[in-house]
């Protein structure tokens, strides 16, 4: 019965070390998939390359999907998962913040340590802008701490927000997704670059 | 192209299914049966009588008593500082933050043990802790606090320790008033301590 760490089936220890396989897991896929090239994620802006959009809903579709049906079977208690709180201030300024360092960096966090692993220098630098930004925002944080902590609104849910259940929901985002995959590779064509090959498989 | 549409033959109808199956709620017992029962066997839910009113007499602020008998008979007669949750209301919601805690003891009762113990295993097989049973209830209770018998001059010091307790500790939770039989100084009965919760949380993560 999961959460394996929660129901103490696992340690935490051993809970880090699976997060360790998972983790090079996840950098080998990111890497093979060409995430390392800071082409492929601004593309996701510019509209030339919008694999970063697919990539993280299919995660998303197939997440969902898996937590909703493993609690049906009663393999996992949903009530334990831990989702992250909501401060909505927060969220929307850290939302810019992020998707401005996105375009500018061509990377995210993540996938910044996947392309220095292949020794990309401008990986290195926006590693070295994320301690900066974590530097600067530890020592002057008197001064956002207010705006950190306002609108606190607990751990909502899409669905009881809109008053559907998690399934309904669930379908929902799929078919939603779906149509921006459409609408991603519509774009793709759109938008295609003459010197960007890389979604051209 | 291709691989759009094989993801939309999937994951679509996965959604469709789910969409369509109620959700579980179900919420599973922590304790297997055979850890429940050596618990039962060993009695280590009961608090005595004694343990209980030595908690009551010192105003001690982790006490707990839990009323789990009916409303109608909560307002007719209730301990002192009991709060009243009926057996058939143990698991609505807004008691849930009072059975499962880490800083209170809470003390199950009812006339005698029965639906005391009942509450108390289902919130044991929930797996929350701190919850005991006030062992033989309100009967016993009266019994032993309220009315304390005498004990005949010939019993050891013990007895007469335990009676001289029950004495004061009637006077001051107003029950009848008995006597005084000469005795040396009462020891304090055995009290449960408050255990800590592991907090269920699971780890936070992110991009």
């Amino acid at each position: 019965m999961g959460p394996l760490v929660a129901n103490e089936i696992i340690s935490p220890d051993t809970n880090l070390f699976l997060a360790f396989l998972i983790g090079i897991g996840f950098g080998f896929v990111l890497e093979s998939n060409g995430f390392s090239s800071s082409r492929r994620l601004a593309g996701m802006f510019y509209g030339y390359d919008t694999t970063v959009l697919k990539v993280f809903f299919t995660a998303a579709i197939t997440g969902m999907l898996g937590l909703l049906f493993m609690s049906l079977f009663g393999w996992i208690d949903l009530s334990l998962i831990y989702i992250n709180p909501t401060y909505l201030w927060s969220a929307i300024g850290g939302g810019v913040i992020m998707g401005v360092g996105f375009i500018l960096g061509g990377y995210c966090p993540g996938t910044s340590f996947c392309a220095a692993s292949i020794g990309k220098l401008d990986a290195l630098a926006f590693i070295g802008g994320i301690f900066l930004g974590v530097l600067l925002f530890t020592e002057a944080y008197p001064l956002w701490e207010n705006f950190f902590n306002a609108k606190y609104l607990g751990s909502p849910l899409l669905s009881s927000v809109l008053g559907l259940s998690r399934g309904v929901m669930t379908l929902l985002i799929i078919l939603v997704a779906l149509g921006m995959f459409w609408v991603g590779e519509w774009a793709e064509k759109r938008f295609a670059r003459d010197d960007y090959k890389l979604n051209q498989k | 192209m291709k691989g759009r549409l094989i993801l939309a033959a999937v994951v679509i109808p996965l959604g469709i299914i789910i969409a369509a199956v109620p959700e579980n709620t179900t919420k599973p017992y922590k304790l297997t049966a055979e850890e429940l029962l050596s618990e039962v066997k060993e009695g280590t839910q009961f608090m005595t009588p004694d343990a209980v009113a030595q908690l009551m007499v010192e105003k001690d602020p982790s006490l707990q008593l839990i009323d789990v008998r009916s409303s109608h008979e909560f307002e007719k007669f209730s301990l002192p500082g009991a709060i009243n949750i009926p057996l058939e209301n143990l698991l609505s919601a807004e008691y849930e933050d009072i059975l499962n805690q880490d800083v209170k003891v809470n003390v199950f009762y009812s006339n005698s043990s029965n639906v005391a113990n009942q509450a108390w295993m289902i919130t044991r097989q929930l797996g929350y802790q701190n919850n005991y049973v006030l062992e033989g209830g309100l009967n016993y209770w009266a019994e032993t606090i309220m009315n304390p018998q005498k004990p005949a001059a010939t019993s050891p010091n013990e007895e007469m320790a335990r009676y001289n307790f029950r004495q004061g500790a009637s006077a001051a939770l107003g029950g009848a008033s008995v006597e005084q039989a000469a005795a040396p100084e009462s020891k304090a009965a055995a009290v449960p301590a408050v255990k800590a919760q592991k907090k269920k949380k699971s780890v936070q993560g992110g991009c």
